[in-house]
């Protein structure tokens, strides 16, 4: 009976040491990943051939999704506003709900489960047939040649798949509030350009930076550090889409209090 | 007598595991040493440590008369004088067979000059021809992923080859194949070979020289035409693979 009063604080103890453990091996890799950027060798072929795959190949699943964000958006927001007489304001909160807020996110998260799976599922099938190893033995280090164009790429091709995504967006929220909720053209569009500024489109530009780098360094980190065969490679997977998620999210919270709330 | 690689008293130990136990081996030049022995005996292990693909806790490794650690590897640039054959070939799977075969050739040669030259003829000394070029790893089967392995292994003229359990997973004629091709490539070459494997067939056939690890040390080392009198009770256990003799198996190991 006496040895079950250590039972929970052990356990608790166990996944803080776990934890603990976690954040340094993403620390030691971050670390890598930073001097790995700023140290030739640079793979712009490399780099080029992950911007079609992570950027290029993404804008169908992100303008489909960002299409029907914006029109439900505004179907939602025609019935919240009109409780209290404010159907107009649907064009400003599609405009701005997506700019500032739903184009970053949704675009992160589709992001996360299309690319940080692939990436994860890629460099870990690589890690558990030796490819890896083999890589060291002809001279090239992993971490340049594979993880450096990969977040470099989702780095830089986020943002424009965001910029895509807020104009599909904005247009889902225009063709459902002029085909189904009524609204006339010209109003709609001039209501949309009035409320955006500039500082609303960058801030969502600043996130899916942040957002693209979470996607592809989960990826790349689950995925390098894979072990146990095939089931290591679906266990990295998981991974790697669960915690982009998560930080997606976290980080879009701290973003936006901190920095993007005036 | 000249060695190209000394090993002093190496140890590894994962968790309470010691898998390398202060194991001490020296490699000849120009010779074909094979390293026999059971799984978890640290082969592989002891590969990896040499290559750097994992650090080892204690003991040193001499390439050349030059320590090899973590810090001067690169700066002697130890991996463009070797070359590896794996397990499972490790071909990249996103490469072609030509792109394969000169991936560290690019690395040493920044002209990029006759590649496509450079990978026919490294085909032609594996037995195979300039028609597998463009074809992808998916699209070869297990024996010829080990032969553009082989020609990948040797396309930048290695002082030191390794290879890792060449023949495991191959039907008794294409291990047969490998292990000749094993055999030209190392005499046209003229490099240092290290094998390990547990096959003996392929050992007797490619080694100079055959060492035989147990529980993480070297227990003999001898010329290969003297294991089938080596007088060792480990040694002729593990050659006649008997299950009779010193050597037990423990079914947690």
């Amino acid at each position: 009976m006496y040895r079950y009063i250590y039972v929970i604080p052990e356990a608790i103890g166990r996944s803080v040491l776990k934890m603990c453990a976690s954040i340094g091996r993403i620390a030691i890799f971050f670390y890598d990943f930073v001097v790995s950027l700023f140290t030739p060798p640079f793979y712009i072929k490399s780099l080029l051939n992950q911007l079609v795959r992570i950027g290029y190949n993404s804008l169908p699943v992100i303008g489909l999704t960002a299409f029907f964000t914006g029109g439900v958006l505004a179907l939602q927001i025609y019935v919240g506003g009109s409780r209290f007489n404010a159907e107009n304001i649907v064009a400003s909160i599609v405009a701005l709900g997506i700019t500032r807020e739903l184009g970053p996110v949704i675009a992160g998260l589709m992001l996360a489960g299309r690319v940080s799976a692939s990436i994860s599922a890629e460099i870990a099938t690589m890690r558990v047939t030796e490819q890896i190893d083999a890589l060291i033995t002809l001279s090239t280090n992993p971490m340049k040649y594979l993880v450096v164009p990969r977040v470099l790429a989702a780095v830089i091709s986020l943002p424009i798949l965001v910029i895509i995504a807020d104009i599909i967006g904005i247009m889902g929220g225009f063709v459902v509030g002029t085909k189904t909720l009524g609204f006339i053209e010209q109003s709609y569009i001039k209501n949309t350009l009035d409320i955006i500024e500039l500082h609303d489109v960058m801030s969502g530009l600043i996130k899916a930076a942040v957002f693209g780098f979470i996607v592809a360094f989960m990826g790349c980190y689950h995925g390098y550090n894979s072990t146990g065969g095939a089931q290591g490679v679906g266990r990295s997977t998981t991974l790697a889409v669960v915690s982009a998620s998560i930080l997606i999210l976290a980080s879009n919270y701290i973003l936006t209090s901190l920095v993007f709330t005036n | 007598m000249d060695h190209i690689l000394k090993i002093n008293e190496l140890s590894k130990s994962f968790g309470d595991k010691s898998v390398l136990d202060n194991l001490s081996i020296n490699i000849e030049r120009n010779k074909s040493q094979v390293i026999i022995g059971g799984s978890g005996t640290g082969k592989s292990v002891l590969l990896k440590c040499i290559l750097g693909l994992i650090e080892p806790d204690g003991g040193e490794i001499f390439f050349n008369q030059q320590i090899l650690n973590k810090k001067n590897r690169a700066d002697i640039d130890f991996h463009s004088k070797i070359g590896m054959l794996f397990q499972g070939a490790a071909l990249f799977d996103s490469l072609n067979v030509q792109e394969n075969i000169t991936f560290g050739i690019k690395k040493l040669d920044s002209n990029h000059v006759n590649l496509t030259e450079i990978a026919v003829d490294k085909l032609k000394k594996v037995g195979l021809d300039s028609s597998v070029l463009c074809l992808y790893p998916s699209e070869l089967s297990g024996g010829m992923q080990k032969r553009v392995a082989l020609a990948r292994a040797i396309a930048r003229n290695p002082e030191l080859l390794f290879f890792d359990e060449p023949t495991t997973g191959l039907d008794p004629i294409m291990a047969d194949v490998i292990n000749n091709l094993i055999n030209e490539v190392i005499e046209e070459v003229g490099a240092t070979a290290i094998t390990i494997t547990h096959d003996m067939e392929s050992a007797k056939k490619i080694a100079d020289n055959i060492s035989m690890l147990y529980k993480g040390a070297v227990i003999w080392t001898g010329d290969a035409v003297d294991i089938n009198s080596s007088n060792n009770p480990y040694v002729d256990q593990f050659i006649k693979g008997s299950s009779e003799g010193p050597i037990k198996i423990n079914p947690n190991d």
